[in-house]
């Protein structure tokens, strides 16, 4: 766990300098942690890209429900009286 | 100003109701007068709440009490990249424009693959990574008996999603690019 930690808080710049500064000597002498401080890299594009499709997904359920539940029926016909202009 | 939690499903929820109730008419107006139909003011909305929740959870801000202004203002800046199809990045407090695209086919592909074997690691993450969550909210929203179990999990899951990355990554080419 702790090379995984060390690796993250080197590309996300958080913890200690100085030992983020010893984990970059590492990466640039160690082509195997290299490798897999590029995937990891490449894992938190993958969960920022996880993180904005879930939240897409809940974002279209609600625009759904407000254009079409009874409950919201006086928000709908006002969107649509904008567009009938 | 009252302190709310925007990464909490609930409040979350609650919170972009009201954005649409409050601000999605006028962005209907606002791009009705220029031409626009209703499916692009719902297409153009949803990419400004997206990046609205993004800056607010990336600085751990507070809800604004001018989040109408905030908004339109991130429409009006969409409107005028996807009429100009600007491609350079352009900044406006802090919402990185440049970054809106949809994710490149073989990124799609590992997120789907990533859904099938490992929600519970990804919401862990995403959570973490992406809702700005602290160890002590997700201890709790998850069931672990401390932020230390929680912590080690969550590195467990980087790892095992990173193994996966990276065996899916390289059957697809263009993620490497």
């Amino acid at each position: 766990m702790i090379e995984i930690q060390h690796l993250e808080n080197w590309l996300l710049s958080r913890g200690e300098p100085t030992e983020r500064l010893l984990t970059e000597v590492k990466v640039q002498l160690d082509t195997d942690l290299k490798q897999k401080a590029q995937w990891q890299d490449k894992t938190y594009q993958i969960i920022k890209a996880y993180g904005r499709q879930q939240l897409r997904e809940e974002v279209t359920a609600i625009e759904q429900k407000m254009l079409s539940a009874p409950k919201y029926r006086s928000f709908r016909e006002r969107i649509l009286s904008i567009f009938k202009k | 100003m009252t302190t709310v939690d925007i990464a909490e499903a609930p409040t979350r929820e609650a919170i972009i109701t009201g954005w649409y109730e409050r601000v999605f008419p006028r962005v209907c107006q606002y791009l009705h007068k220029r031409g626009r139909s209703l499916d692009d003011a719902r297409e153009l909305f949803q990419e400004a709440v997206v990046l609205y929740y993004e800056k607010l959870v990336s600085q751990n801000s507070e809800v604004a009490s001018n989040d109408e202004a905030y908004l339109m203002g991130i429409v009006k800046k969409l409107w005028l990249k996807q009429l100009n199809s600007e491609r350079k990045k352009e900044n406006l407090d802090g919402i990185d424009f440049s970054d809106t695209k949809e994710p490149e086919p073989s990124v799609l592909r590992i997120l789907e693959f990533l859904k099938q074997t490992g929600a519970k690691c990804m919401n862990l993450l995403q959570a973490f990574y992406y809702d700005n969550s602290s160890m002590k909210e997700i201890s709790s929203q998850f069931g672990f008996g401390s932020e230390r179990s929680a912590t080690v999990q969550k590195y467990k899951c980087l790892e095992k999603v990173r193994n996966s990355v990276k065996q899916k990554s390289l059957e697809y080419e263009d993620f490497l690019d």
